[in-house]
């Protein structure tokens, strides 16, 4: 819906900037682990795993959604690292604990639905269930994008 | 709101609820609002019922007139007043609507009317106004718009405002529940569709599905399949990844210096200048060695022995060349 897109930011870069975000940080891999034994095959998974994750975050705007910022904390979290996070234009509102206070009448199918995808998406636990929604828009649009990348690289790095 | 409104100014005039509402519409429908008089005058056919035609209607040319004026119905000190608060106008409504506007043209044809509502009742909106929050406001529009005629009910099934302020005013539809809960509860419903109609066109499959709950656990799906296919693309790319135990170096040499000759030449591999000398072990570090950073749609893999001009997209080195010597310079270990 051109209108929505107006009132909803959803804007994702290009392919080449998730793909440069990715291969940077198989890099990154590949240097700090430069000819050691190699790592039992979980392990090498679970890292790439996590490199296409953070590379994916931060192409996508690093610290300017919330989803990003979330999963970039949490990995940062896993490494004892820590994330610096840009000024947010916005201070965090309260409305979450006001407004679920003042009504009951939250559509229970949507909000029980909105409970899975705030499981999913990261950093969906702190969120109303419209932002939540934005939130999942992008991050669909991001993840695909991701998913594009990789598979592009599989496809050229498997053997013929 | 400043409660410079003297309270006996406003105790006997009837009208004053009705002007203050008028106000409202005034303000609401002139986004520019910058002379209270000016809209103040063009609002006046705003109200139904006609209480405020006559006076605002005579009133409409200007202050003084008001003053001298003895036939008008309402005690002129209301007008400054009015005009003060009008001035300080807090009321942020701005939503355009033409329809109402022919509606305040036919209503200045009317003639006057006497007012009618209750002191009481004036009282009690007037202090409501006074204290300028968005709920009054609401209601008391929803008390006008119930006054309307035919061609400002037009008017009401509008019920969004553009939200350019911190508040989002919402003009209750006729025969719905004017409370302010369900005004927001309704407010968020429409923000939720709204996002769940963008969420459709984006998740591929989901033209077919109505309802909410089935939208929504199509996106879910959506989601983990999508979490799903990067857990495996990643486990496909750690099985690719050959063995640490070639010398970096030396293919780093090899790809800056070799020239494309055992490449099948396309488009994109010429413009991208580097070479192709692809080891077997296809080590992500050489693509990024070699520039490779070029995306490509997937047909033009088979083509070429270079594995990675998949990822070319035509686009001129130049731009990844800052990228590259970073990343250069980082393997340069």
């Amino acid at each position: 819906m051109a209108s929505a897109d107006k009132l909803i930011n959803t804007y994702v870069p290009e392919k080449d900037v998730f793909a440069l975000h990715f291969l940077q940080s198989l890099s990154n891999l590949r240097t700090q682990n430069p000819l050691n034994s190699p790592d039992k095959s979980i392990d090498r998974v679970r890292k790439i795993k996590k490199a296409a994750y953070v590379s994916m975050a931060r192409a996508a705007g690093g610290t300017s959604r919330l989803w990003s910022r979330a999963l970039l904390r949490r990995a940062a979290k896993d490494d004892n690292k820590s994330v610096r996070f840009s000024r947010r234009k916005r201070k965090v509102t309260w409305k979450i604990s006001s407004k679920r206070k003042r009504s009951n009448q939250r559509a229970p199918v949507v909000e029980e639905a909105a409970e899975r995808l705030r499981n999913l998406v990261p950093g969906g636990g702190g969120m109303e269930t419209s932002k939540l929604m934005e939130e999942t828009a992008h991050y669909i649009k991001c993840l695909s994008m991701q998913v594009k990348v990789m598979q592009c690289l599989v496809d050229g790095l498997s053997p013929k | 709101m400043n409660g410079a409104i003297g309270g006996d100014l406003l105790l006997n005039c009837t009208d004053m609820s009705v002007l203050e509402r008028q106000r409202a519409h005034l303000k609401y429908f002139n986004p520019s609002f910058d002379s209270p008089l000016a809209g103040f005058f063009a609002d006046s056919s705003m109200i139904n019922g006609g209480e405020m035609d006559g006076f605002l209607a005579t009133a409409g040319l200007n202050l003084p007139m008001i003053y001298g004026e003895t036939t008008v119905e309402v005690d002129p000190r209301m007008s400054i007043p009015l005009e003060t608060t009008l001035g300080t106008g807090n009321f942020k409504k701005r939503k355009f609507d033409t329809v109402t506007k022919d509606c305040n043209e036919k209503k200045k044809m009317m003639n006057r009317e006497e007012v009618t509502e209750g002191e009481e009742e004036e009282k009690s909106k007037i202090t409501e106004l006074n204290n300028g929050s968005p709920k009054s406001i609401k209601k008391m529009k929803i008390k006008a718009k119930k006054e309307e005629n035919n061609c400002s009910n037009d008017s009401s099934k509008v019920t969004k405002e553009l939200e350019k302020t911190d508040y989002i005013h919402v003009r209750a539809r006729r025969g719905q529940a004017t409370d302010s809960h369900s005004i927001a509860e309704r407010v968020r419903r429409e923000k939720i569709s709204e996002r769940m109609k963008f969420l459709q066109d984006l998740v591929p499959g989901c033209d077919k599905i109505t309802g909410k709950a089935g939208m929504l656990d199509e996106i879910i799906n959506y989601v983990q399949s999508l979490q799903r296919q990067i857990e495996f693309l990643s486990m496909k790319l750690a099985v690719v990844n050959p063995r640490p135990d070639f010398d970096m170096d030396d293919i780093f040499a090899k790809e800056v210096v070799s020239t494309p000759m055992t490449v099948v030449p396309s488009p994109e591999m010429v413009h991208s200048g580097y070479s192709h000398e692809m080891v077997n072990s296809g080590y992500s570090n050489e693509m990024v060695n070699s520039g490779y950073v070029h995306f490509n749609p997937m047909q033009q893999v088979e083509t070429s022995s270079d594995p990675l001009s998949c990822f070319n997209n035509g686009q001129a080195p130049s731009m990844w060349d800052s990228h590259v010597q970073n990343l250069y310079g980082s393997l340069g270990v």
